[in-house]
């Protein structure tokens, strides 16, 4: 089974449409250029045929928008601050263990 | 720093360690620090490198490379994420513990060069351009790494273990 032929048969809340022409490379060469796609880097016309093949092939749209959801979460992930006490006791360490350099 | 610095390890005390050891080499090094980049870019250099340092000196095995055949998804399930996040901004999303979890150990589970580009570019903010002059690399070998950073992360949470666990957790905090 191909991955166009998995893409095809995923049920997903769009139904698929049947298409011609793809084949398991079409699916990769998208696969590859989806965070450039996501980052806008692509030309003009290399996103126009992106577009085209989601258009027709739903579930590569599926896989960028959980592509998309994912970078999201990481560009929003907040990370643990340190308190008031570390940031003080890790500051004293660092001019101690400077004062022997 | 120290924010970048958890990011990398993902947990306080090596944080710490790296703050630390990131701090002491820039002191050492401040007479070579010649300008011609900010500051900020300068001491994430020096991070990564400590960082890396600091790596080898605990395991020395290999890091595994990562290849675009292993993102192609090999069942039905594993196209969309599987978890709910419809209707919610990220930050709404993010909100939920279980959801924060899968997705620290997802980027926990990245090799740690490619984790190092996804920490630096999707939650740092820095340019590709500003990444590849800290790391050494050229831009297409930091979006290469990027791309394949992030697909590692979308099909770690998109799993039907994820899923499960997930909806278990929240069954059980409703009950």
């Amino acid at each position: 089974m191909t991955m166009a032929d998995r893409v095809r048969t995923y049920p997903g809340t769009r139904k698929p449409t049947p298409h011609q022409g793809h084949r398991k490379r079409n699916c990769l060469k998208i696969l590859e250029r989806l965070s450039a796609y996501l980052d806008d880097e692509l030309s003009g016309e290399i996103c126009k045929e992106i577009r085209a093949h989601l258009g027709d092939c739903p579930n590569c749209e599926i896989f960028l928008n959980s592509l998309r959801q994912t970078i999201r979460l990481c560009q929003h992930r907040p990370s643990p601050s340190l308190s008031e006490q570390d940031r003080a006791a890790l500051r004293r360490q660092i001019l101690k263990a400077a004062a022997t350099v | 720093m120290y924010r970048f610095a958890y990011r990398l390890c993902g947990e306080a005390e090596a944080a710490k360690d790296l703050v630390q050891e990131t701090f002491l080499n820039a002191y050492r090094a401040y007479d070579r620090f010649r300008g011609d980049a900010r500051v900020s870019t300068w001491l994430y250099a020096i991070a990564s490198h400590a960082c890396q340092r600091m790596r080898r000196k605990r395991k020395g095995e290999p890091e595994r490379e990562l290849s675009l055949t292993e993102f192609v998804p090999t069942s039905e399930g594993e196209f969309a994420l599987q978890i709910p996040m419809e209707g919610l901004s990220p930050q709404e999303a993010l909100e939920n513990k279980e959801l924060r979890e899968i997705l620290d150990r997802a980027i926990a589970k990245l090799p740690r060069k490619y984790r190092m580009v996804l920490v630096l570019r999707d939650m740092e903010g820095l340019s590709a351009k500003e990444v590849g002059d800290i790391l050494g690399l050229s831009e297409r070998a930091i979006k290469s790494r990027l791309h394949r950073a992030r697909l590692f992360v979308r099909k770690e949470i998109s799993g039907k273990g994820v899923a499960d666990e997930f909806h278990r957790d929240i069954a059980t905090v409703d009950r």
